[in-house]
């Protein structure tokens, strides 16, 4: 499913979005079709599959360490391909590409995007493209049909908003928080407000992500977005439960309780 | 024509790949720059500030016996003398007053060998703004006399464990503090690296090292020199010297990075043996793997134990404007050595990688008047050399 579908669904039966991020390869890659499979079972309305990377700039402690374990192993953007070619058949939602942009870069950004489009990937982020370089990117983003996510910040100015939000498709990733990734008690007054301004420049949705990591703030903020990601959060579940029995029931409740089946 | 052109692009190398919660602060610090760089107050401020209290112009020094030694005419500039022993200060100065000026109230900064972390530390205390240093835990073992001067200044040193544990990981750990903290920091940069617009800041700063010294060697040896040689871990040192002579076209520059255990092992040779890529804001060579990720580094020498390097070293490096040759561990030691023995000199590790160089090109050059960058003095280094029982 694409990710416009996913909105126009979600707008008929009167939902908002929970996105669930998820470093690819975390804690092995043995389990990563799994913990994809259990996250869409959890009622996961998109999965933002991350590709980890060696110095994650805008991430926190947790997601820091996920992606160094995942880069103890042997991965490349090959075996991300190679895991989304074998969930394609199951994985009904859709799936975002995230990543920074060295690897992509290195791998080059129009045969990695044709491989992606051929997976299904309806979307992807970049976290350190700005609009500013992203000339390349917009370019092979509307050749393969990949919705280009772009961010807009408490940092970002209503012209800059502007402009991001006339090249963002998919959705627009609004930062809760100047700073980085990780669990943190959130201001809604200030993020509902910031919401209301971009809504008015676009009618593109508008999902909200940084800092959130209980239900009360799944529901709070979806309650003036289109959406919310978490990520932090299910990665910590993930590290501190992969060994226990019944790891993957007990990530599909944990997500459920996050709010993914009742969003 | 005048790089980086707008977008911070030194031909296809520089550019501003960062976090979109950066590109404001960045904006506004390239405007700020822009304005402040035509200040007269500014300037008069900056320059009595590097006479007095830096101890500018450092000295450019004929070498005599390492001369003789070696068979060349060899002067060496003497940014080991300034205060806190590095040529770091002169863009910690700049920078530092370019903060106030922004009205930030909270400066933060990596380091790696230290001597970044100390010149911050030393400016923030003279113009009152409190100061935070990321450094990697394993710096900070291997440069514990710096970590002392950095917190007898007032500054906080936090440590940094993600990663290599060294300045890479320091510099990114610095990068999420000021996401984290944007309106009220700013980040001092220590090399001429990251996004736009701090390679060009930070050359800028950096390049009273040049200017002096083309006024210097034309004062006492009456033309130009042959060579320039200075060590690029980074590239601040190197770029501030080499890039007040980019159009004296027959002058020749060789920046020399770590080989550290050899260029077939772990090395921080970036240029030598990397890669282009994208890393800490900037699109240049890079140490990485076939997939991307950035590859850890090592070198004897901190300051040079980095990844990645200034955009406009990558350029030079594309134009062949420069040449850029990798020294080991080893042999850097032996530099140490021999400018220590000759000229009564202790230089610190890094700039110790060029003077090895000098021995090496001494051969195809007989007669040839080379000036060194002595970009630091060795005080912090000699709990390293004794371990290596030289």
């Amino acid at each position: 499913m694409r990710i416009e579908e996913k909105f126009k669904q979600l707008g008929k039966e009167k939902k908002k979005a929970f996105i669930a991020y998820y470093t690819f390869g975390f804690p092995e890659i043995s389990y990563t079709s799994d913990i994809c499979l259990a996250l869409q079972d959890a009622g996961v309305d998109i999965i933002e599959l991350g590709f980890p990377f060696s110095d994650p700039l805008a991430d926190g402690s947790i997601i820091q360490k996920a992606s160094s374990i995942a880069l103890q192993q042997k991965i490349n953007l090959n075996s991300y391909l190679k895991i989304l070619k074998d969930i394609q058949r199951d994985i009904k939602i859709p799936v975002v590409f995230m990543s920074y942009y060295n690897p992509v870069f290195k791998y080059g950004i129009d045969s990695f995007f044709s491989k992606l489009a051929k997976r299904g990937v309806s979307g992807s982020i970049i976290v350190d493209l700005p609009l500013e370089e992203s000339c390349q990117y917009l370019v092979c983003s509307k050749k393969f049909n990949i919705n280009p996510v772009f961010f807009i910040t408490p940092a970002t100015s209503p012209e800059r908003a502007k402009r991001v939000a006339a090249a963002a498709k998919g959705f627009i990733y609004y930062i809760s928080i100047t700073g980085t990734t990780g669990p943190r008690s959130l201001n809604f007054k200030d993020i509902a407000s910031q919401i209301k301004e971009i809504k008015r420049i676009t009618a593109t949705p508008v999902c909200v992500g940084f800092g959130i990591h209980n239900r009360r703030q799944v529901k709070a903020i979806s309650s003036f977005s289109d959406g919310v990601i978490v990520g932090s959060e299910i990665i910590k579940f993930i590290g501190q439960n992969y060994k226990r029995k019944n790891f993957l029931k007990s990530l599909k409740r944990r997500v459920e309780d996050l709010g993914a089946s009742s969003n | 024509m005048l790089l980086p052109d707008s977008r911070g692009y030194f031909g296809q190398f520089g550019g501003k790949f960062i976090p979109e919660t950066l590109s404001l602060c960045l904006k506004e610090l390239q405007d700020s720059y822009a304005s402040i760089k035509k200040s007269k107050k500014f300037n008069q401020e900056l320059d009595l500030l590097l006479r007095d209290y830096a101890g500018r112009p450092t000295p450019l020094y004929k070498a005599s016996s390492l001369s003789k030694e070696l068979g060349m005419n060899i002067y060496i500039k003497r940014e080991d003398l300034l205060h806190t022993g590095a040529h770091k200060i002169n863009n910690a100065l700049g920078q530092a007053l370019l903060a106030r000026f922004m009205g930030k109230k909270r400066i933060v900064a990596e380091t790696g060998a230290g001597q970044h972390g100390v010149a911050t530390a030393t400016v923030s205390t003279l113009l009152g703004i409190n100061c935070y240093i990321y450094m990697g835990i394993e710096d900070m073992q291997r440069q514990k006399a710096n970590v002392f001067r950095m917190k007898i200044l007032g500054a906080k040193v936090i440590p940094v464990d993600s990663g290599s544990k060294t300045l890479k990981d320091a510099c990114s750990q610095a990068f999420r503090d000021w996401v984290a903290n944007v309106k009220d920091t700013y980040y001092l940069l220590g090399s001429a690296v990251g996004p736009c617009p701090y390679p060009q800041l930070v050359r800028d700063f950096q390049s009273v090292i040049g200017k002096e010294a083309k006024r210097q060697i034309i004062g006492q040896h009456k033309k130009m020199p042959d060579y320039l040689v200075a060590c690029v871990g980074g590239g601040s040192n190197a770029i501030g010297f080499f890039h007040p002579f980019f159009k004296e076209k027959k002058v020749r520059f060789i920046g020399v990075e770590a080989a550290g255990f050899g260029l077939s092992g772990s090395s921080a040779a970036s240029l030598v043996k990397g890669t282009i890529g994208v890393f800490q804001g900037a699109k240049s060579y890079v140490l990485q793997n076939q997939s991307g990720q950035i590859k850890d580094t090592h070198s004897i020498a901190p300051g040079l134990d980095y990844p990645g390097v200034g955009p406009e070293h990558s350029f030079y490096k594309s134009i062949k404007r420069a040449e850029y040759k990798a020294v080991s561990d080893k042999q850097a030691l032996e530099g140490f050595n021999l400018l220590s023995k000759t000229e009564g000199i202790i230089p610190a590790l890094e700039p110790a990688h060029a003077i090895y160089y000098l021995k090496k090109m001494a051969k195809g050059n007989k007669g040839k008047t080379v000036i060194l960058c002595l970009s630091g003095r060795g005080d912090k280094d000699l709990d390293i050399v004794r371990e290596c029982k030289l």
